[in-house]
């Protein structure tokens, strides 16, 4: 058998029928640098020594593998074990790809990084790591995701970068991404888009995967000492597929592991034209060519690309990273969907049973976790990917669990 | 004599304006029209035409009415049409389908920024616009190695539209002064005429452009002045017809 995990990093950017690198040509000349930039890296200990030094000793990497144990009693059937990435510095596993991605900019000579969000946990990563390597920073935002994510926009800009609201379009990150890819077009040779996910124009779909397969390494190591044996179960959220790739991806040859990808079902699975309820692109979507990679994405007939639903920021996105594509047609991963309305009982239910609050985004994984666990055997294992801490979903998780109170207060401050 | 290309947006801001805006171009003595498809997300156009695709877009205009419009407009005039939209569009619609319809309707070729020639063996676009008798129009910037101009300069047919600076399309003052040394460079291993386009605006713009290049690109400074109201479209002839003294 060819090894998947080599494929999935290979130098073409396809895969399948997925990837490739559909830019106008002004960006091919930087995208071609910057591939031999990485893969010239990737060979280069010295890097790869100062990129180990940055997640242990910046991020506080390795995150830990906590058996669940309460859940797992509470739930009857198989153990659950969860990957808190959520215990890195800045919140999320964002900081992962960041890190590798600055350390490859400055390498490049770069001075300045350019970046999209849109709940601003991308953002907020790529802004810290430009303020730790001293470059300037700009971060574009939908208009929208600007004013629902004050917060974030708030940490950024108290970290050196300038937020830049994006007023075209449907103002959320599709836009945000086109804005980021219309500044690299007019600044292509001082500026390093740092683009926050397995999707994009070769090479960072495996530049990403690279740089987050550490998740699924440390899982094996700390698996095997806790309970000397491969998960069963891998099982993440995917939005762009970031964090699903950096845990599967160190398992993809070892047929045994089977892996769920989970994604946002919003309001249920409808549609009307290019307006979607929800950002399962493995439910409804079909495959296109956008925003420079080939793969699924939710568009209507005629090829235009929609609007998507989701409680979290973070999954609200039209698009799906090519591997993730290439992955589900050979049947490697099965693709499920939570329901907003499912979100809320699973993050109170891993919050009392184990004292960990998950990000909306990680929530999501976890809802399949529920369901699956009480159908297996005692003796396998679930790992699921609890990709971010939920401190940043305060605003949203107030409003459901305790809004008068909670409005009340911030009434104080007006 | 040298050659100008201007740009529409279909549907914008109705088909029916966007059919008489062509018209007036046709004309006014243009020499090439694109017919831009609308995007959602159109990822080289500045906020001008972007936003224009965004209008068209919320008035329901399809694929298909841009076939048709381009077929009214092939019984008016004879000047050469082009599509110009980005790669979703015909990808979804089928790709040879999408080719064949162009040529049904009279399209003179296409030119689509985001399918670069390293896609060539997954998507087979170029073999297909030639199979179907369309120009495939290749669009190069200034920072284009040389190893990808001879690679494009084997492939490119009808004409290669260059693109000036590192931008993306909008009116500016000023014009990249390299623009020569740009095209001296191309010139070498491109043999068929070129178009150079991205911030046209002015009459001495065209001008400078056209000592060198074949075809001036004006785009988004016409399209500014169809959106004056009440007398756009007279506005637009105006200003190409003060344009044609360039031209010679």
């Amino acid at each position: 058998m060819t090894s998947l995990k080599h494929y999935l990093l290979n130098g073409s950017g396809h895969f399948g029928l997925y990837g490739g690198r559909y830019l106008p040509e002004l960006l091919i000349p930087i995208m071609e640098d910057l591939e031999k930039a990485f893969y010239a890296a990737i060979d280069d200990h010295k890097f790869l020594e100062e990129l180990e030094n940055l997640y242990s000793n910046y991020s506080g990497r390795p995150t830990p593998l906590t058996f669940c144990e309460n859940l797992t009693r509470k739930l009857g059937g198989a153990k659950i074990f969860l990957k808190n990435e959520g215990l890195n510095h800045t919140g999320a596993h964002k900081i992962n790809h960041c890190l590798g991605q600055a350390l490859l900019a400055k390498r490049l000579g770069k001075k300045r990084i350019i970046a999209e969000t849109g709940a601003g946990q991308h953002g907020l990563a790529s802004a810290t790591v430009a303020a730790k390597f001293g470059m300037e920073c700009t971060v574009y935002m939908g208009a929208k995701d600007y004013d629902r994510q004050r917060p974030n926009v708030f940490w950024m800009e108290r970290l050196g970068a300038k937020v830049v609201a994006v007023e075209e379009g449907g103002q959320i990150l599709r836009d945000a991404i086109s804005a980021a890819l219309r500044d690299l077009i007019s600044n292509p040779l001082d500026t390093h888009y740092l683009l926050g996910t397995v999707c994009g124009p070769h090479p960072y779909p495996v530049m990403n995967t690279f740089f987050q397969k550490i998740i699924g390494i440390e899982v094996r190591e700390q698996l095997k000492k806790q309970e000397g044996k491969l998960p069963d179960y891998l099982v993440a959220c995917v939005g762009g597929g970031s964090n699903a790739m950096g845990l599967f991806h160190d398992f993809l040859d070892d047929p045994e592991v089977k892996m769920i990808a989970v994604e946002a079902g919003g309001k249920g699975i409808h549609s009307k034209g290019s307006r979607f309820d929800h950002a399962a692109r493995f439910q409804e979507g079909e495959v296109g060519v956008v925003e420079g990679f080939k793969s699924y994405f939710l568009q209507d007939a005629n090829g235009q690309i929609g609007e998507t639903q989701s409680i979290s920021a973070g999954l609200d996105y039209s698009g799906v990273g090519p591997q993730l594509a290439y992955l589900k047609d050979l049947g490697r991963i099965e693709a499920y969907f939570a329901l907003d309305t499912e979100i809320m009982e699973a993050y109170q239910m891993l919050a009392e049973q184990e004292g960990i609050f998950a990000a909306m985004e990680s929530t999501h994984a976890l809802v399949e976790v529920i369901k699956l666990a009480p159908k297996l055997k005692k003796d396998q294992i679930i790992v699921f990917n609890c990709s971010g801490r939920g401190d940043k979903d305060l605003f949203i998780t107030t409003q459901h669990f305790d809004k008068k109170r909670f409005n009340a207060f911030l009434q104080q401050f007006t | 004599m040298k050659q100008l290309m201007t740009h529409i947006v279909a549907g914008y801001p109705t088909i029916a304006k966007s059919q008489q805006l062509a018209l007036t171009m046709a004309k006014s003595g243009v020499s090439f029209i694109e017919i831009q498809i609308p995007f959602s997300d159109p990822v080289a156009d500045g906020r001008t035409i972007m936003e224009a695709n965004q209008v068209a877009l919320e008035n329901g205009t399809t694929p298909e009415d841009c076939f048709e419009l381009m077929a009214r407009l092939k019984h008016k005039t004879h000047i050469p049409l082009l599509f110009m939209t980005y790669f979703n569009i015909p990808f979804r619609y089928g790709l040879e389908k999408f080719c064949e319809r162009a040529k049904a309707v009279g399209a003179y070729g296409l030119i689509i920024p985001d399918i670069p020639i390293d896609e060539e063996p997954y998507d087979h676009y170029i073999k297909l616009c030639k199979k179907h008798d369309l120009h495939p129009i290749q669009v190069i910037s200034s920072i284009t190695p040389e190893e990808r101009l001879k690679r494009i300069g084997k492939v490119a047919s009808g004409f290669v539209y260059c693109v000036t600076g590192t931008r993306t399309t909008g009116e500016r003052k000023e014009l990249d002064s390299d623009s020569g040394d740009y095209l001296s460079r191309v010139r070498k291993h491109i043999r068929i005429p070129l178009a150079l386009g991205f911030g046209i605006s002015s009459k001495k713009q065209v001008k400078a452009v056209l000592k060198k290049a074949d075809i001036a690109v004006i785009g988004s400074k016409i399209l500014k002045l169809s959106q004056s109201c009440p007398s756009g479209r007279d506005r637009v002839r105006r200003f190409i017809l003060s344009l044609n003294s360039a031209r010679i």
